[in-house]
């Protein structure tokens, strides 16, 4: 039995049932990283929002971004987020008092900023195809490793002195507080 | 048990309706439903790296901004067949980028702890006094 094409009594396709589940468990899992208040489910949330982010990306058209958001994002730094929060979680510190006393402010930046972009966004006509398309794994390999390949290697180099420069500045000094 | 159901029930409906926002910005066939998502994404890592106290949550909240101007990145690369994949290219390098600075972030935060024993950013005041 075939599936039909949209939803049978709404009328709404199915990926756009797809995206409204990942944008909303974007969103959601967004939400609980910035106003939860036990940072290690910070952490954990924020894992799910990049998860259904490389979902937005492959909807968008974009598998390979997908992919190395999975990897990069959900294997590589959240995992080191974790950490540095399993190192840096002590009893004497105040758990209750998550946020500083410019909270208020603070969100009624972001409630500005928010309100900002999405008048830009919606008053302005884009250029282009309106379309659209998805991005062949083989162009962007071609691109990366053609016209692109300078910017590459110097990330590569990027990433060589953060990964030098991070250990260096992790590592404990000799003799100095192994002991406390 | 009740509590259990009522709690996840209360989680989708809540996760639905945000969701139902791209889908007013115009569905997975809009540009604008993209650069909405991104917009709200840097505006909630916006408040949180401005309203946090610990630093490793202002980290995870400048990977959220992060996050989000990829997204546009996808978005405007997907809806403009001129910038082919160069959008995609452009998104692998920023995540390169957000790696680097993620470690080298991550253990500056580390060695401050070690010298102040505390992860929040209003008790280093030590070029206050």
């Amino acid at each position: 039995m075939p599936i039909p094409s949209t939803i049978p009594i709404l009328e709404i396709p199915w990926d756009d049932v797809l995206f409204v589940v990942l944008a909303g468990t974007m969103l959601a899992s967004g939400l609980a990283v910035v106003v939860m208040r036990d940072i290690i489910r910070c952490g954990l949330a924020m894992m799910v929002c990049f998860g259904a982010l490389a979902g937005i990306y492959v909807m968008a058209g974009a598998p390979l971004v997908g992919a190395a958001q999975v990897l990069v994002y959900i294997g590589a730094i959240s995992v080191l987020v974790l950490f540095a929060i399993m190192l840096t979680q002590t009893k004497a510190a105040p758990t209750r008092l998550a946020f500083q006393t410019q909270a208020i402010p603070a969100a009624v930046a972001a409630i500005v900023f928010t309100v900002v972009v999405l008048l830009a966004v919606g008053s302005t006509t884009w250029g282009g195809s309106g379309q659209r398309g998805a991005t062949q794994t083989q162009d962007v390999a071609t691109a990366l490793f053609s016209g692109w390949v300078l910017p590459f290697e110097i990330v590569g180099v990027l990433l060589l002195a953060a990964v030098i420069g991070g250990v260096f500045l992790a590592k404990r000094e000799r003799g100095k507080d192994v002991l406390e | 048990m009740i509590r259990v159901i009522l709690g996840t029930a209360l989680a989708s409906v809540f996760i639905i309706g945000l969701g139902l926002i791209g889908l007013a910005a115009g569905g997975s066939r809009s540009l604008t439903a993209y650069l909405t998502l991104s917009g709200l994404l840097f505006a909630i890592g916006m408040f949180g790296f401005l309203a946090r106290r610990n630093a490793i949550s202002m980290v995870m909240a400048i990977e959220l901004m992060l996050n989000a101007v990829n997204l546009a990145i996808i978005a405007f690369a997907s809806f403009n067949p001129r910038l082919g994949s160069a959008g995609s290219v452009i998104a692998l390098l920023v995540m390169a980028v957000a790696a680097a600075e993620a470690t080298v972030g991550l253990s500056i935060i580390l060695a401050i702890f070690r010298n102040k024993k505390t992860p929040l950013v209003d008790e280093y005041d030590a070029m206050r006094q």
